[in-house]
């Protein structure tokens, strides 16, 4: 099975499994990573707003417009964000390491 | 000696590069949305809110169509000025990452000059590229700069001073291939000449009403969005157009600068063969009577309105007070304030005595046949020495 590797907040770095086409946000909720994912996926929130390890940033699918648009709203947005939701692990993946960002902004608390 | 001419009923106005009468079909178009439909375009809970809301997004589809654009890639903002701060600091803060130049050219609006500049105590390396006699940017000086990866290159489309067009189509490509993004100041260019942001591939653009016949106080930024051009906001606040500019949007104005917009584009091909007459005219009889009158920047590349001229014999200082009743200019509004000679003028290689003898005409929507007239003999009489008539009046008085 994939592996991949979150860092969290504090730096801390937690190598988990990474099951074939589960989404990053998933895989997160799965080992108890604090990403909230406020809308559950479907596009209407950046609460899963993670920093892709620039290494890795080249080998994910193109942002759709839906998604580039809610990143546009996210906190502490870098060249090298997306949405956890929109991540889905592939053979290609395997390793993948993101990092959570310093905070996030639920639009749907607002 | 010349005799200057009867004065006119009221100033007569040529420096439309500095602003422009507010068309009154613009004033029409506007009045409305400040006394009977005065919703917060951002209230989306009622009625008077909703139809602020559309509106706004009707005028974002307007300003769109005159510049090649998606409405959805548009800001509405204060100005040129808030638009090229934005554009120029956002996109740097935002990147921060290993590319650290940011590239434009001497003869910029002063907004474009101090942003570039103040960066550099943000550790970012301001390149400012000198311009041909002529007024324009040479490729080659362009794709020299660039050979240091580079974040970010910002070029005016017309010159404020000097009317010049740049071409913005092959610059922004050479910036696209060197991996930099490319931002131009559209403020005196939007309305007057063909533009295509999205086909030009232009990453950042800014826009400004009153230079069209719109209201001041409002303008636009361009921020394309496909590939997503990010900025960092300078506005902390409630988060309005998309992030990028927080506060409530003036419905008014937009729908000002909607209308104005809507008006140039209309109207653009009429009026630029107008304006050239005019321009023309104007020239040809400042000839006549002072044959080594110079005109500074290309007239092959500029926009119709604009002339910038040095005249042989006279300082622009003396011929404004010999004719009060014609508003032209020494330089930009925008420098003024300042007594130094114009930095777009020394930089084309004019030398200080040269720029002092020179003055910026901007020839508009609203200059008449007569206005042209009255600028030319009160020019030609101003140069050949004679006073200012109010002071001639005051005298035999």
């Amino acid at each position: 099975m994939p592996r991949m590797t979150f860092i969290e907040r504090d730096g801390t770095r937690r190598d988990v499994d990474a099951p074939l086409g589960l989404s990053v946000l998933e895989i997160a909720h799965q080992h108890g990573v604090d990403i909230e994912g406020a809308c559950e996926g479907s596009l209407a929130c950046s609460t899963c707003h993670v920093i892709v390890d620039p290494a890795w940033f080249r080998k994910l699918a193109e942002p759709t417009e839906d998604e580039e648009d809610m990143l546009d709203l996210a906190f502490g947005l870098t060249e090298t964000s997306r949405l956890g939701c929109q991540i889905v692990i592939t053979e290609a993946l395997d390793g993948l390491v993101v990092k959570l960002p310093a905070g996030t902004r639920n639009m749907l608390n607002e | 000696m010349t005799s200057p001419p009867p004065r006119p009923n009221r100033p007569v106005y040529l420096d439309n590069q500095a602003t422009t009468r507010c068309d009154p079909r613009v004033v029409t178009a506007m009045l409305p949305w400040f006394t009977e439909h005065y919703g917060n375009p951002h209230s989306v809970e009622h009625v008077m809110g909703t139809e602020a809301e559309a509106v706004v997004e009707d005028a974002r589809a307007q300003v769109a169509a005159l510049v090649g654009a998606d409405a959805k890639e548009l800001v509405f903002t204060s100005g040129a000025t808030e638009s090229n701060n934005i554009a120029i600091k956002g996109a740097a803060r935002f990147a921060g990452n290993e590319r650290r130049r940011i590239v434009t050219v001497a003869t910029e609006h002063k907004c474009v000059l101090e942003s570039v500049a103040d960066l550099a105590e943000e550790g970012f390396e301001p390149v400012f590229l000198p311009v041909r006699p002529d007024g324009l940017l040479d490729p080659n000086v362009l794709r020299a700069a660039l050979e240091v990866p580079t974040l970010l290159v910002s070029v005016m489309a017309v010159n404020n001073e000097i009317g010049v067009v740049q071409d913005i189509a092959a610059l922004a490509a050479i910036a696209k291939q060197a991996g930099a993004l490319f931002h131009t100041d559209i403020a005196q260019a939007a309305g007057k000449i063909p533009l295509d942001l999205t086909g030009w591939k232009v990453d950042l653009a800014s826009i400004s009403g009153h230079k069209i016949y719109g209201p001041k106080g409002v303008g636009a930024l361009y921020v394309r969005r496909r590939p997503r051009v990010r900025l960092k906001p300078l506005f902390s606040g409630g988060g309005q157009e998309r992030g990028l500019r927080s506060g409530t949007l003036p419905a008014p104005l937009i729908v000002g600068l909607s209308e104005a917009c809507r008006l140039a584009q209309a109207e653009m091909a009429e009026e630029a063969t107008r304006l050239t007459g005019l321009r023309d005219r104007l020239l040809d009889r400042l000839r006549a009577t002072i044959p080594d009158i110079a005109v500074n920047g290309s007239m092959a590349v500029r926009i119709p309105g604009n002339l910038n001229l040095t005249f042989p014999a006279a300082t622009a200082t003396d011929l404004m007070a010999r004719v009060p009743d014609l508003c032209v200019s020494t330089g930009s509004a925008c420098s003024s304030a300042t007594i130094e000679p114009s930095y777009v003028l020394r930089a084309l290689g004019l030398s200080d005595d040269t720029a002092a003898r020179t003055l910026r005409i901007g020839i508009g929507r609203f200059t008449s046949p007569a206005d042209i007239d009255y600028a030319a003999a009160a020019l030609a009489a101003a140069h050949a020495g004679a006073p200012a008539p109010g002071v001639e009046r005051f005298a035999q008085a």
